[in-house]
């Protein structure tokens, strides 16, 4: 069934985001180099993301941390190994994990990417693109239903870069995550960054890209920075998050409203400070979007 | 019409072994689709190599540039990641350096691999408690002969033949490695303690001997003791077999005491975290 949006003029982004969108601010991704300050400085962070398969391990240091900041801040699991593009099976061992670590932390939500990683049993590492065909989106949304119901709930679905597209696209990308979105009743982890990047790659309407999407379905958002060689972008989460995409991140929120936002860097860590302050731009962003922007509600 | 499967597997190939991707299944977008797809197969080389050098850091000081490219080149090719995590992905290669020239010419390399490799499987072994040595003392003292120890599950023993081991510290130290030689002691005891930090010490011929009795056979105490009494005298064994118990207890590797008794199940003692 597809939601429709309602539009309201509220004052802060937790009143707007209260129809069908779950709010819970402002988060970061979670890193090994930041564990001590995490708990030492308790930075005014609302939630952190930890990326599922760290922590997939029997013990030591990773589950000693996760619990210790999950007792502090709630967290979302953020997993790279879905694959749920990959013509590979499921790996249901993995589910199986998934599900454990899901029952442990108590997520506010599950997420994991849009691309395939693996096939024929080799795992690339990588978020690979797909081909933006009825094919490939039937065989997403199966297996999504199949993860979904595994699960015992509904995840998020992020759109990655890329840097390759198909010659038998039968549309563009935005139209392929919505449809997937709306058939299999995933939600949709946005990230601006990776729109950004791919929208110079390709040569499409970034602004146009986010104007297709069912905006009720967009629960998270994700920034980051990225490298640019002039004629080309690579998503590279090593650099502080670039002029363009925080401006492509103020239109997107005046487009759609209040959106759970965090920011993800991977290299290149700076000090947990420079992180939180940041994260606290994007605050200030959606702080006065919300003044005056429309509002998704049930 | 290109099939989603064969799409994955010639893409994949592609990336693997830097070329069979058809130009013509590939859209042309701004960027070029042979600078795309570089930028794929750039990555997917250059991050398996990156998790070999972040579990191989010290490997990789001691082969240097050259020979840690071939070593990865080789690697790369011969195991392609069939695991979920990286973590994972250089699981094989003390195996690999030990079956391959020019590093079979020098046996240090497959054991400073492996000395890595157990380092990380010590890092986020499974959690469990630890008992102290007053469980031990307040066991009847006719039950001490079927004591069966469960040690903490990151407890390792790693047999070495060289100074593997002296080598990763010195570079681990930033500084020049020693010469090649065997190894002073015949193995290392590896785990991590209880403030989760991973350690390492020497293991003499008496105590491998012991250690291999009750880690590695799960042998009971008498049987160890029997062991010991093939090397030493009768007389020197129950202090030198008390010693090495009091050790362990103090170190914190004892995470399960067993008692076997011919008339009740095994009993199970476990005292604190």
């Amino acid at each position: 069934m597809i939601e429709r949006a309602g539009i309201a003029r509220r004052s802060t982004p937790e009143v707007r985001a209260s129809g069908v969108r779950p709010w819970h601010g402002y988060g970061l991704g979670l890193r090994s180099e930041h564990f001590d300050a995490v708990l030492d400085e308790h930075p005014a962070v609302d939630w952190f993301e930890i990326i599922s398969e760290n922590f997939m391990v029997a013990g030591g240091k990773p589950r000693h941390y996760l619990d210790q900041v999950r007792s502090r801040y709630p967290l979302a699991m953020h997993g790279v190994s879905l694959s749920i593009g990959s013509t590979d099976p499921l790996d249901l061992d993995y589910l199986r994990e998934l599900k454990q670590l899901a029952r442990h932390v108590e997520p506010i939500w599950i997420s994991d990417h849009l691309c395939w990683t693996g096939n024929g049993g080799i795992n690339s590492h990588d978020l690979l693109p797909l081909p933006y065909t009825g094919e490939a989106i039937a065989h997403v949304v199966a297996r999504l239903q199949q993860v979904q119901e595994f699960l015992g709930r509904e995840i998020l679905i992020e759109n990655v870069s890329t840097y390759v597209g198909f010659a038998n696209a039968e549309m563009d990308e935005a139209a392929f995550l919505g449809e997937i979105a709306r058939r299999s009743g995933c939600r949709i982890l946005l990230d601006v960054n990776n729109i950004y990047v791919s929208s110079r790659n390709h040569g499409f309407d970034a602004d146009a890209y986010v104007a297709a999407l069912p905006a009720e379905r967009i629960w998270q958002i994700h920034l980051a920075g990225h490298s640019d060689y002039g004629h080309y972008v690579i998503d590279t989460h090593d650099h502080p998050v670039r002029e363009e995409v925080w401006d492509l991140y103020a239109r997107t929120l005046e487009r759609i409203g209040a959106v759970t936002t965090m920011i993800e860097r991977d290299d290149h860590l700076p000090p947990l400070a420079e992180l939180v302050a940041e994260l606290d731009h994007a605050r200030r962003i959606g702080n006065q979007v919300a003044q005056s922007a429309p509002a998704v509600c049930a | 019409m290109i099939a989603l499967h064969a799409l994955e597997e010639r893409l994949l190939a592609h990336l693997r072994k830097g070329a069979g991707f058809p130009r013509e299944w590939c859209a042309q977008g701004l960027v070029d689709s042979d600078l795309g797809l570089s930028i794929y197969a750039n990555a997917y080389h250059s991050r398996l190599r990156e998790a070999l050098e972040a579990d191989h850091a010290q490997l990789a000081a001691y082969l240097g540039d050259a020979l840690w490219a071939e070593f990865c080149a080789g690697y790369i090719e011969a195991h392609p990641s069939r695991v979920r995590s990286l973590r994972h992905f250089g699981v094989q290669v003390p195996a690999w350096l030990g079956t391959h020239a020019p590093f079979t010419e020098h046996p240090e390399i497959a054991e400073l691999a492996l000395f890595e490799r157990e380092l990380l499987d010590v890092f986020d072994a499974a959690d469990d408690r630890r008992i102290d040595w007053a469980a031990m003392q307040a066991l009847d003292v006719a039950a001490w002969p079927s004591v069966r120890l469960g040690f903490h599950p990151s407890v390792c023993l790693l047999p070495t033949q060289t100074n593997a081991v002296e080598i990763w510290r010195a570079l681990k130290e930033t500084q020049p490695p020693p010469a090649v030689s065997p190894s002073a002691t015949p193995a290392r005891l590896l785990w991590r303690d209880a403030e989760r930090v991973s350690r390492f010490r020497p293991v003499d011929a008496d105590e491998l001997l012991a250690l291999q009795e009750m880690v590695s056979a799960q042998q009971d105490f008498a049987a160890m003791c029997a062991r010991l009494a093939g090397v030493k005298p009768a007389s020197e064994v129950p202090a030198l077999a008390i010693g090495f118990l009091r050790q362990w207890f103090d170190e914190g590797i004892i995470s399960h005491l067993e008692i076997a008794s011919e008339h009740a199940p095994a009993q199970r003692y476990a005292q604190r975290d």
